[in-house]
């Protein structure tokens, strides 16, 4: 399975100079699967440049949303094969007992915010609630569940033969419970992450910058990395940085992470920040010893 | 690694909400098994929830004794847990409880369901009506 980060960055994008090496397009990661199958986790502005890149001849596309904020499909209208006619494009996204995924994404893409209408797009496209049980898709099988962030939203685990990837970009595990001393089945996305190659999760904050964010839904770093030790996950990927955030203040993030998470009993190699263009390959399961990252 | 039988997200935030307020409240999930109460509730009942463990409900709805004003049981089925996960709908009632200590306190409960997709749960929350209590919510 192959990663390739199109946007890391969180609540708005956020270009400039200072932003260039970490990138300032919204979440999107693009996922090859051993059958040369593609998915699409998030549809935030990073999917502008993914859908460039895209094979001229790639037809069907899952696009699995985590959830409906502005960052995470604000880039569903810029996305090339929407506007091809050859595209099948399928939509996945959390379930509303209010009304369909096709007519909340249609919030946004219709007037006055938008040019064109969802049912203008020239391409075929179908948007899905994503099922309560595990389903296939190429050769994945994904598993989509609710996590703690403001209003519903999903993680994801997609695993190809004996991989498996954890996206949980909005995520706030922490949230009125100590990670550190909660059981697993009272952590929010637990299962989704355990044990998982690589996982991609929520760190917008530092842990000084969170007190002020208590509750809007996202993690700081000590609760990312508390989560990712004891999912026992083999790698973690820190995601959606904070846009005020820049290129050398995440540098420095990411040191301190580094540190920290050496602490914990991981090793360096085990932990980066998500950066635009970033290609991450993961392989099959090594065997854990308990408690062993 | 072992499998976690991770608890549906509604179920982890009423944990979490319990955790974090001062009025003594129960969390069960939709078999009615006592999956949580929080520490106000463990100063009424005079045992804390790590010490009490899980149980099911025919033993949380005897083993803390829901009494009437006569002093006579209350049936499980009667009590506002039970009301709410049955019929899902909120469910209020007074009665006196015993502590792990055999101190008996009168109280208000107010139980609702927790649902997103089905009823995953419910919630009680309770009023103690006299002084003993020492928790939170007292008048």
């Amino acid at each position: 399975m192959k990663v390739k980060v199109w946007g890391a960055r969180g609540s708005v994008p956020a270009p400039g100079p200072e932003m260039n090496r970490y990138g300032g397009n919204t979440s999107c990661v693009q996922v090859t699967l051993s059958d040369g199958e593609t998915l699409i986790l998030d549809a935030g502005t990073g999917i502008r440049a993914l859908g460039f890149a895209l094979a001229a001849g790639m037809a069907n596309i899952n696009i699995l949303l985590t959830h409906l904020h502005l960052d995470h499909i604000q880039g569903l209208m810029f996305f090339p094969p929407c506007f091809k006619t050859e595209s099948r494009i399928t939509i996945w996204g959390p379930g509303s007992p209010e009304s369909s995924l096709e007519h909340r994404v249609a919030r946004y893409i219709s007037a006055p915010l938008s040019p064109v209408e969802v049912r203008e797009l020239p391409c075929d496209v179908a948007f899905r609630d994503t099922p309560a049980s595990e389903w296939e898709l190429g050769a994945a099988r994904v598993r989509a569940e609710s996590v703690t962030h403001r209003g519903p939203t999903l993680g994801y685990r997609i695993t190809d033969a004996d991989t498996t990837l954890c996206y949980i970009p909005d995520h706030e595990p922490g949230l009125g419970a100590s990670l550190e001393g909660v059981e697993p089945e009272w952590i929010s996305g637990f299962d989704l992450a355990r044990g998982a190659q690589l996982l991609i999760h929520d760190c917008q904050y530092t842990d000084d910058e969170y007190p002020e964010h208590v509750g809007w839904g996202h993690s700081p770093l000590g609760d990312a990395l508390t989560f990712a030790r004891r999912t026992e996950v083999e790698r973690v990927l820190l995601f959606h940085h904070d846009p005020l955030h820049t290129d050398d203040f995440l540098d420095g993030f990411l040191d301190t992470a580094i540190d920290r998470w050496e602490s914990l009993g991981g090793a360096a190699e085990q932990i980066d920040a998500a950066a635009e263009r970033l290609q991450v390959a993961i392989g099959p399961a090594r065997e854990l010893a308990p408690g062993q990252l | 690694m072992a499998g976690s039988a991770q608890k549906p997200l509604e179920l982890i935030l009423a944990r979490n909400l319990l955790t974090s307020i001062s009025t003594p409240a129960f969390l069960v999930d939709a078999d009615g098994v006592l999956l949580f109460y929080n520490e106000a509730a463990g100063a009424l009942l005079g045992i804390p929830f790590e010490e009490a463990g899980r149980m099911g409900a025919k033993e949380w709805g005897s083993r803390f004794g829901p009494l009437d004003s006569d002093g006579r049981r209350i049936p499980l089925e009667e009590l506002p847990l039970t009301i709410a996960l049955r019929e899902g709908r909120p469910a209020h009632s007074s009665f006196r409880i015993r502590s792990a200590a055999g101190d008996d306190h009168d109280i208000e409960v107010s139980a609702l369901p927790i649902s997103a997709d089905a009823i995953s749960g419910a919630m009680a929350i309770f009023w103690p009506r006299d002084h003993n209590a020492g928790a939170g919510g007292e008048r």
